[in-house]
């Protein structure tokens, strides 16, 4: 853009009364400012001791879990959806045809490289049976890049620590 | 002679181990005190070694230590590598080197010793007591300082660094000047250099110089925060703008040397305010005004001025937080159009006091330090008014808009 | 001509030639072979310096001349302009040092103060700001090396034949007693001995030296007020649009 176009604004700096060019009114603005943050509630959790509130666990985007249904099962189809949606690409699924009468396929192996993902919940809501859920657990962490690969048994057992907390989107509704 | 000797030892010794073990406890400090003002916690975990004791966060400072020495320590490929040995330890050896004369106290009894030593006279609690241009070598000592961030920016050979040396030394010799005038107010009141005898002038008196001359101690103050390169006026090292400014380029126990220099500038800064305007050791009522003292009196005495120095440092942690920083043409027009024409005024109305002040007094029946004091705060206030009017340091920094064409001759643009 | 003189003409000579191999003349001949010689009229000048008494005084005021000439001596023949200016620092530090061993406190502090806190770094600040590696032809090489090697050490030599020859043989007037000496600079209101001092029999002549000083610096302010562009100022504001108009 040209510095002489008519379309630009020039803004001068704004004018200070005596008061303002005294310094005064921002030394007190400073000053009372920090003295109020230096004597109020501190924010920062005490963290392995303390743990942080999350004030809805339920839209939480923590590590994920493959849910089970009534019998015990779990419930993916092994549709792809999750993994095709998923921008990071963390998402392996291997399908095989399904022991159960009710449905054509479900995963022989789904693994999550929690390292890869992002937490979006982009899985989460690709998919057509709530299969794949996201929790509030947050911290997690572990000894090596392998250990971070979660597979199928591992998310299934993330579904078994937090079902109660936190129901299926399902039986929430 | 031995026996002054030893004192002398064990004086320095004391005050060495005490200010580095106050420089790294200030570290600590100022990181809670940082947490605090921004609603957080702080470092408050490290405590005893191999416990789950944690104190507060007391043992921080010696794992800081521990962590700068055992760093590694990088010397880049491009540097000067004399100079940049020499900066870190000039502006370290300096730091260290003011508190030859900075008393801790007023005096100890000598009872204590063994009356075979021939300590006859009470323990001046300064490491070099004889010494009678006592402010003028603390003026001394700190400009060598400057050296130390000129070179060390020099030396690393780096951009950022350059600037922020250059910055340092500009800044520092710039901020001398007003330093220097709100001392002389004071000096021209007590008629001494020696800064036990300020302390002893304000304590008989009753009043302190912060009082009498408040001019001089708002300059005075300024400019000490802006010579120990405190925020906001921490322009040679400005995250956002250089890096690290000077040490960007240090590492391990070099770059402590530097930051532990810092703290030091900031201890001596503050007990400088306390000394020559807060009344150094004087509190009314508590700690009496004479020389001779007994155990307690004196033992209250170092508490009082410790804890005035404390207090002093805890605002500039405070100050730290609560207001931007300067630009740097404003920093330069703060010293040069504001502080030192008001450093002079200073000068001239003490001076003035000092010579009429005494007749003028008598002749309105009011007590000669009252009188200073009224016309300190009349020239504080009349000056404030001045500058809040005149506004000298205000900068036109509306963009330049004039166009060059690559036809236009360069006479012509401006002519 | 008495034996000391002798020596004291050789070590000039020695010291003349010394200097003028080791100031920067392009090159780097001879620099080593200038050391040498240089060290050996040091030699010869200190053996002909007075005994001070005590082995603590003789030790540190010899720690402290070494320190102050040897890094005049850097000062003047090192390549790098930065270099010389810290070299010349050090040897305002030695000569404080030195006024400090005789007890002139406030000398000694004021020369840190004036010298090496305000002049050098300004000093510094120019050399870094002009030429950071001192590239330069007239910052690697020396003007005139002969004449200012041979001027500044006979400069010198003369100086202490003559002192060095006052103090060998004092004429009992000459030696300030002990007691003027307790009176002068070791007195314990020294500074305030010293401003009277000043300000009384002296007072001309801080006056005149205060005018000079002022003179130089109207004289500065006028060249920077001829220097600054007065147009810049009519650019910036004339041709503004701002939300106002």
């Amino acid at each position: 853009m040209h510095p002489q176009d008519d379309r630009i604004r020039w803004i001068k700096s704004p004018k200070l009364g005596v008061a303002g060019r005294s310094y005064l009114p921002l030394f007190v603005q400073g000053l009372t400012t920090t003295l109020r943050h230096l004597l109020g509630r501190k924010l920062t959790v005490e963290s392995p001791e303390e743990r942080h509130e999350i004030p809805d666990p339920l839209i939480y985007r923590g590590v994920h879990r493959l849910n089970r249904d009534a019998q015990g099962r779990i419930k993916c189809v092994a549709c792809f959806l999750c993994a095709t949606a998923c921008p990071a690409h963390c998402i392996d699924i291997v399908a095989a045809e399904s022991p159960w009468p009710d449905r054509e396929k479900y995963p022989q192996s789904f693994t999550i490289d929690e390292l890869r993902c992002i937490f979006c919940g982009m899985c989460e809501e690709a998919c057509p049976v709530d299969a794949i859920e996201l929790t509030s657990l947050y911290d997690l962490s572990g000894k090596s890049r392998e250990e971070m690969i979660f597979d199928k048994e591992k998310l299934l057992s993330v579904y078994d620590q937090t079902k109660d907390a936190e129901p299926m989107r399902s039986a929430r509704a | 002679m031995l026996s002054t000797l030893i004192v002398a030892l064990i004086k320095i010794v004391l005050a060495l181990a005490g200010l580095m073990t106050a420089a790294a406890y200030l570290v600590l400090v100022e990181r809670r005190f940082a947490a605090w003002v921004q609603d957080r916690r702080g470092p408050n975990r490290v405590g005893v070694p191999l416990t789950r004791i944690r104190l507060f966060g007391l043992g921080q400072p010696i794992a800081d230590g521990v962590k700068f020495i055992f760093k590694a320590e990088f010397t880049p490929g491009h540097v000067d590598k004399l100079m940049f040995f020499v900066a870190p330890l000039t502006i370290f050896i300096a730091a260290a080197a003011v508190f030859a004369v900075i008393p801790f106290g007023s005096v100890l009894p000598q009872d204590f010793l063994p009356a075979g030593w021939g300590v006859s006279e009470p323990i001046r609690l300064v490491a070099a007591p004889g010494i009678d241009v006592g402010m003028i070598y603390v003026f001394a000592v700190g400009s060598i300082a400057v050296y130390g961030v000129v070179l060390g920016g020099w030396a690393s050979n780096n951009k950022y660094s350059f600037l922020g040396g250059l910055r340092s030394g500009a800044q520092l010799i710039s901020y001398e000047l007003p330093l220097g005038l709100g001392i002389l107010g004071v000096v021209l009141w007590t008629g001494s250099l020696r800064l036990d005898a300020i302390i002893a002038r304000q304590a008989v008196g009753g009043a302190w110089n912060c009082v009498l001359q408040p001019l001089g101690f708002l300059i005075f103050a300024v400019a000490a925060c802006a010579e120990a390169t405190r925020l906001p006026f921490d322009l040679p090292e400005t995250e956002q703008e250089l890096v690290g400014g000077y040490h960007t380029e240090y590492s391990g126990i070099k770059l402590m040397m530097y930051l532990v220099a810092e703290f030091l500038h900031m201890i001596t800064a503050s007990f400088l305010i306390v000394i020559l305007f807060l009344g150094g050791w004087h509190f009314w009522g508590i700690t009496g005004s004479g020389e001779a003292v007994t155990w307690p009196v004196a033992l209250l005495r170092v508490a009082v001025l410790l804890a005035k120095v404390l207090g002093v440092i805890l605002f500039f942690m405070l100050a730290r937080w609560s207001w931007p920083r300067f630009r740097f043409d404003q920093l330069m027009a703060l010293g040069w159009k504001v502080l030192i024409p008001l450093g002079l005024v200073n000068v001239v109305v003490v001076a003035a006091w000092a010579e009429f002040g005494p007749a003028l007094a008598a002749r309105w029946g009011i007590s000669d330090p009252l009188g200073l004091g009224l016309a300190g705060g009349a020239a504080l206030l009349l000056c404030w008014l001045v500058v809040a009017a005149s506004d000298p340091t205000r900068v036109d920094n509306s963009p330049r808009r004039r166009v060059v064409t690559p036809d236009q001759d360069v006479e012509e643009i401006f002519n | 001509m008495k034996d000391s003189h002798t020596i004291w003409i050789l070590a000039t000579l020695l010291g003349s030639l010394g200097l003028w191999l080791m100031l920067p003349r392009g090159g780097r001949r001879g620099r080593l072979a200038g050391a040498a010689l240089a060290v050996v009229a040091l030699g010869l000048a200190a053996s002909q310096t007075p005994r001070l008494g005590t082995w603590t005084a003789e030790g540190i005021f010899a720690a402290l001349a070494l320190v102050t000439v040897v890094a005049a001596a850097a000062a003047v023949t090192c390549r790098n302009p930065v270099y010389c200016a810290i070299w010349f620092g050090l040897t305002l530090l030695g000569t404080a040092g030195l006024f400090l061993l005789v007890g002139a406190q406030f000398l000694a502090a004021a020369t840190v103060v004036v010298y090496a806190g305000a002049i050098l770094v300004t000093f510094l600040f120019v050399l870094m700001l002009a030429q950071p590696e001192g590239k330069a032809a007239y910052d690697r090489a020396s003007w005139e090396a002969m004449l200012s090697a041979v001027t500044g050490v006979v400069l010198i030599g003369v100086l202490s034949i003559t002192v060095g020859g006052a103090l060998t043989a004092p004429p009992p007037e000459a030696a300030p007693s002990a007691a003027a000496v307790q009176a002068g600079v070791l007195r314990p209101q020294h500074v305030a001995a010293l401003g009277t001092e000043l300000f009384g029999r002296h007072l001309i002549a801080i006056q005149i030296a205060g005018t000079l000083l002022l003179t130089a610096l109207v004289g500065a302010a006028v060249i920077i007020a001829q220097g600054k562009n007065t147009k810049t100022d009519s650019i910036n504001s004339k041709e503004l649009k701002t939300d106002e108009e």
